[in-house]
């Protein structure tokens, strides 16, 4: 696998950050997309070309692993230990941006009012 | 039935192009049917509004095709088992919808092209420095100086598409979600 730059840094991008969410329960690959697709009201979609490869990176960095001994398009995969460690850590690191976000425009908030 | 081929610039270098030339030619009832030699051949059909992608691949199984008719791509045909192109309604969702695996569906195609280029670059040089040495005798230059022109020719077709592949990865790197 060519380069796995954010996994290894420990971070995922948001399309590693909703497949691994998504993989929380076993699902078949092709229909991840789906599935966050209607978590986030439309409001997030992954192409198919970024889903096989980012599929492909979190499998070869076993933070998913294939489920059940399904072939080709009944493939099914689900977030292995490692995988929930690191979308637990993920979370964590995001909610921080927001504290701070926030924190930061409250501020400004309080200035103006 | 009515085919008509049309030239590529090189998927290396003109991929948007191409691409766009593939929908203009379906909004004529063009459509895509194969790649050809240095192009792609069309064949007569109805008129459609096609956008057009194009992946890298090379085991591709049932799996990967499901995600592409899973978000509403149909694959049109494949080069070698290795390119395949996609066609699906014109504002679906692009193949390719962030900047990481952008990079990588570039990154594997520049190492891919380098690893042909630089050998055959090599061999060539060694090959026409060999073919000029003196005491090399008559017959002998001809084979080195002519193996020399063959390692060139795969030099120029992989060298080209590296070259095209890097440009494009800068592009990617500086442009992705400006």
């Amino acid at each position: 696998m060519a380069r796995n730059d954010s996994l290894e840094t420990g971070e995922l991008t948001d399309t590693s950050f909703y497949i691994l969410l998504s993989l929380v329960e076993a699902r078949h690959g092709y229909l991840i997309m789906q599935n966050i697709e209607e978590l986030t009201d439309g409001g997030f979609s992954i192409g198919p070309a970024s889903m096989y490869t980012t599929i492909k990176k979190l499998l070869s960095a076993e933070l998913i692993e294939q489920y059940g001994d399904g072939k080709g398009k009944r493939k099914t995969y689900i977030a292995t230990d490692k995988g929930l460690k690191l979308l637990e850590k993920d979370i964590k690191r995001r909610e921080q941006m927001i504290f701070h976000a926030k924190q930061v425009l409250n501020q400004k908030g309080d200035r103006l009012g | 039935m009515k085919k008509k081929y049309v030239v590529s610039r090189g998927l290396a270098f003109g991929e948007e192009k191409d691409m766009a030339k593939l929908t203009s030619y379906a909004k004529q009832g063009w459509v895509l049917e194969r790649f050809a030699p240095f192009g792609f051949l069309l064949k007569k059909g109805k008129v459609q509004h096609l956008s057009f992608a194009v992946d890298y691949n090379k085991d591709p199984d049932d799996e990967y095709f499901a995600y592409f008719e899973q978000a509403g791509w149909t694959h049109m045909c494949s080069g070698v088992d290795y390119i395949h192109v996609f066609s699906s309604p014109e504002g679906t969702q692009p193949i390719y919808s962030d900047r990481e695996t952008t990079l990588e569906k570039y990154e594997v195609e520049k190492k891919n092209t380098g690893m042909v280029a630089l050998p055959s670059l090599i061999a060539t040089i060694l090959l026409f420095i060999c073919g000029n040495l003196e005491g090399v005798s008559g017959l002998m230059e001809e084979v080195l100086i002519w193996s020399g022109f063959a390692t060139m020719i795969v030099f120029v077709f992989s060298g080209m598409p590296y070259v095209g592949y890097r440009y494009k990865l800068s592009k990617v790197r500086k442009g992705w979600g400006k």
